[in-house]
Formats: structure tokens, sequence, C-alpha cells
């Protein structure tokens, strides 16, 4: 317990005095203010359609101005966003080490190469839950700002839940793109796994096959697709399960054997 | 016997390449042991393969009485070691990096960091950002976390890289405290032979991923080839007269040089000679290879 309370205590030190940390906060902060742009065009539209474009887009996205479409708008943000924000996170947290040549003073230690693997993955965890519950707070304000009808405190309460299970998934996702930035040894390798996979994962929606293609759950599970929302199982759980356990031990196996020679 | 570190076979292989082929050490505990070579000879790669860091293609590493194996297994608690250049989290601080040393070598004692810290020189530098810091100042910072849980086994690469020539001596009399004071073994591999010559009490020599050499440093004297250096003014005349009575002359740029035993063991019958010839030395002196040059020869290098 010991090594692991150090290890992730480094893992947090490095987060906090990164940049990173602030600029994926106000990334994802675009999530909230962008989607309270779209009720604001989408209550006035009259306004809107001097806007032109802007209003057309709005329209397409999110139909009408309430609550239920704006949280949509956050869930699915948290797994279409996410998927891109939360890999450029996992990219950092593992690559760096290669990309700043710290890995080798992380080898030869009392401290076992798996402790540190699990530290830098519940750092992400936990950098992901933040970010979650940061755009949560600041969409119900600006929600509220924004004045739109629809509030529940049930809709609330819902959505919530499901903007976590969202990003749970998101995350689980994210071992993949923390063994390419170990075995690729830097940042662009896990950003090009993470921009593939939404891509595939587009393809697997469109065909229907959503459900049984892990990296298209999130998307499907975020309800804003709603046609495709009851297909998703028990069966894509398990998959996205796989897929997280899969991740982990091959991230652990690459860090444990794998030759380091940065 | 129980050795610091002992290699049986050690090899690695890329594809074709042998970067380290069936190289088989052995370093006594207290020993400074200078392991020198060119750029590629395999130095580094057989540091990485002592820490665990790479798999060896065959053979084994014991550092410590413990085998070095998968997954990390080694005595890494007893073990300090700096490789190739120094990194550091840049956005951190220098005491920031060491406490993180610290914790993840689980030394339970807080003020280690900051002894360490004074120890290297690094005070005035403690609260600055590593990714500010000098190549010499990094190279500290390096050398910090390597004593920081003070091992027992010191293996370091290239440790003078970076240093100005007042931190060379200081690290070269650092290095020379811990092992004759505290009995550290020192493991240090460079290509700054001087430093090697007056630290090393072992020196071993990797050429083409094999270790072709290994000698007590105190044998070195030995080994080293000796030659008499003449200057002087009438250099066709001199070496005429050297020659008629019987030595094989080398002119080496504006010198005679010779490396009979007959001409080093009686420096004074040679300058008799060439003063009864007319042709008196401005200069005679018996030289002695020095590490470099016995490496050039050893290695088949030319300058």
């Amino acid at each position: 317990m010991n090594a692991f309370v150090a290890a992730f205590w480094a893992e947090a030190l490095k987060a906090r005095r990164s940049k990173i940390t602030l600029l994926t906060a106000v990334g994802f902060l675009l999530l909230p203010f962008a989607g309270g742009l779209f009720m604001v065009i989408l209550k006035n539209p009259a306004q809107a359609r001097a806007w032109g474009l802007i209003s057309t887009k709005a329209q397409l996205t999110a139909g009408v101005a309430d609550w239920p479409a704006f949280f949509g708008m956050l869930s699915l943000g948290t797994a279409g966003g996410g998927a891109i924000l939360f890999a450029l996170i996992t990219a950092w947290v593992f690559g760096r080490e290669f990309s700043d040549h710290t890995a080798k003073e992380l080898m030869a230690l009392p401290t076992p190469r798996w402790v540190i693997v699990a530290a830098k993955f519940v750092l992400t965890a936990l950098w992901i839950l933040g970010l979650t519950l940061l755009i949560f707070v600041v969409g119900l304000g600006i929600g509220t700002a924004v004045d739109i009808p629809g509030w529940s405190a049930e809709l609330a309460a819902t959505s919530f839940w499901t903007m976590l299970l969202t990003a749970l998934l998101t995350f689980m996702l994210m071992p993949f793109v923390a063994l390419f930035a170990s075995a690729g040894r830097g940042y662009l390798p896990p950003l090009g796994w993470a921009i593939l996979s939404l891509a595939f994962a587009q393809i697997a929606s469109v065909l229907g096959w959503g459900d049984w293609f892990p990296w298209a759950v999130p998307v499907q599970v975020s309800g804003m697709v709603k046609s495709h929302a009851d297909q998703v199982g028990l069966h894509s759980y398990l998959l996205v399960l796989g897929a997280f356990f899969g991740g982990v031990a091959a991230t652990m196996a690459w860090w444990r054997s794998a030759d380091q020679t940065r | 016997m129980n050795f610091a570190i002992e290699t049986q076979g050690l090899s690695k292989y890329y594809r074709q390449v042998r970067a380290v082929d069936a190289v088989s050490l052995r370093v006594h505990r207290g020993e400074i042991y200078g392991f020198i070579g060119l750029n590629g000879a395999g130095k580094t790669t057989t540091i990485r393969a002592l820490l665990g860091m790479i798999r060896p293609s065959a053979g084994s590493v014991q550092v410590l009485g413990q085998a070095v194996g998968p997954n990390g297994r080694g005595p890494w608690r007893r073990v300090g070691h700096l490789v190739e250049a120094p990194a550091a989290y840049p956005e951190l601080t220098v005491r920031e990096n060491l406490e993180i040393a610290r914790r993840l070598h689980d030394v339970p004692d807080k003020n280690a960091t900051l002894r360490v810290i004074e120890r290297l020189g690094l005070a005035a530098y403690a609260d600055r950002r590593a990714g500010v810091l000098s190549t010499g100042n990094l190279q500290r910072l390096g050398l910090a976390r390597a004593l920081l849980h003070e091992p027992e086994l010191l293996i370091l690469d290239e440790p003078a890289n970076g240093l100005d020539p007042a931190g060379v001596v200081e690290i070269r009399e650092l290095l020379a405290s811990l092992a004759h004071e505290k009995g550290v073994t020192v493991f240090m591999s460079s290509h700054i032979l001087t430093e090697v010559d007056r630290l090393a009490t072992r020196i071993g020599v990797i050429h083409k991923g094999r270790l072709i050499e290994e000698f007590d440093a105190e044998k070195l004297a030995t080994l080293r080839s000796h030659r008499l250096e003449i200057k002087v003014r009438q250099l066709a005349a001199a070496q005429n007269t050297l020659a008629q009575a019987g030595f094989a002359v080398k002119l080496n740029a504006s010198m005679l040089v010779l490396t009979e035993a007959r001409a080093i063991d009686a420096p004074e019958e040679v300058a008799a000679l060439l003063v009864n010839a007319g042709t008196p030395p401005s200069r005679l002196a018996v030289e002695q290879e020095d590490l470099e040059g016995y490496f050039l020869r050893l290695t088949g290098e030319k300058v």
C-alpha cells in the first residue's frame, strides 16, 4: 500500500504541476458553454435564423431548447469529446515518461512497475471523474442562467448517472491508449489510435453493430442516439469490461517485460 | 564468492546487430570498476541489462547476489543508477524531482532529500524547475537521485558528462570517498579515459560488444608501452647516428622515438652517443603510454 501511495503521490504531483490539467479543464468546459450557446440560439429562432449557419447546426444537433436536450448534449459530448480528451490525458500520463526520457528512472526501483502503472490508471480515472463532475456542475449553472424549460430533479439525477456511466465506459477504453503511449513511446501513436477507434465506432454504429463494438458503446449509452440505445445490453458492457482488463493487462505486461531503451 | 555484479555470457542482439556479445563481468564489492569503450561499443546496453531494463538475449545477470529478471526484479533498494543523459520532470523543481525519487525508493527519512541536495551542491537550485537547469546541474540532479537512498552499489553511465572541470574533480572525489570510506561499489562507464585512469581500481574494455580486456588499474603501468622521446636540433644527423648504433628510430613530428628496451632502460647511453656525435639532445625523456593510448592500441582504433 505504501508503494502505491508513493507512486500515486508522484503521479498527482506531476499532473498538478503541468499546464495540461488546466488545458483539459478549459477544453472540456467548452462543452457546457457550447451547449448553452445552442440553447440560447434555439430559444430565439427568429434571431437564430438571422445568424444563418449557426442556427441550422444548432437545430440539427439539439432540436429544442430544454433541459433534456441540454443534458443530452452534455452526455454525448462526454462520450464523443471525451474519447479524444480522455485519450489526450491518458497519452500524457503514460507517454510523457518516454517523451521526457524519465521512463528509465521508473524501472529499477523498489516500487514495482505494475504499481506505477496502476497509479497512473487511478490518476487518469480520477482526472476524468473530476472533469465530468466539473462540466455537470458548470452545465447546471449555464442551464439555469439560460433559463431553459423542462427541469426536474429526477431528470437531473438520471442525466447525472448517464453522464457518469458514459464517462466510466469511455475511461474503460483508455488502457489501450495507455498501451499505445507506452509501446509507441510518446504521444502520436495513442492519439492516432484514439482517432482511429472513434472512426471505427462511427462505422460500427452506422452498420448497426455498435452494441458489439466496445468503442461505440459509450456514445450509444449517452442516450443521444435513441434508436441505438436500446440495443446496448449486458453483452456490450461485458465487451467494454473485456477491453478494459485486456488493455490494463497488456499495458502492465509491456511495462514488465519490454526492453526499455529510452 | 559474492560479487557486487556478475554476468555470465551476457548477450543482447537486435536482429543482426550484436550490441553485447557474451560479456562475463565480475565486479568485486568495494571496487571502482571503470567500463570503457567507444560510442556504440555496448556500454549502455550492458548497463541497461544490469538494471533489468532490457531482457538479455542470452546469459544471466546477478547484482548484489540477486538475479536480475523480468518484472523489474532486483535489489534496487540497494542500487543507485544513472543511465545515459540524466532526465527529470521539467515542470518540477529539483527538490520535487528528488522527493519523488525518495518516496519511490521508500526512504522514510524526509531529510534525505535535503542532505543529497547539499551534498551535490544543488542548494542554490533546489527550488528551480528542472527544465531550466544547465546540463551540468541536470547531471548533478541525476547523481543526487542515484545517491539519495545511500546505495551499496552505484551503476553510473558517464557520470562526468556535462560537468565543468571543477565539477568533474568534485564528483571524482565524492565517488572515491564513497568507495574508500563507505565501501560503496562503483561501476562506471566512461569515454573520458583520464577520469577512469584516476579513479578506477579495475578497468574493463568493451569493443564491438565484446569484453576484450580486464585488468587491475595497478597493472596498467606494466601493460602500457614506454618510449624514449628525443628532441634534437639536427634531426637528420641524430637519426643517422642512432641508426648506425643499431637503434630502430622512428620519426614522429619533430621528434625521434625509440621503443627498444635498451634505449628505455639506459637513456643516458643514448644521450652520450648523441653528444659524442655532435648532435646533443635538447630534450630526452622516457614517456609512458596513457590509458587513452593503451585503449586505442588495444581496440586497433586510430586517432
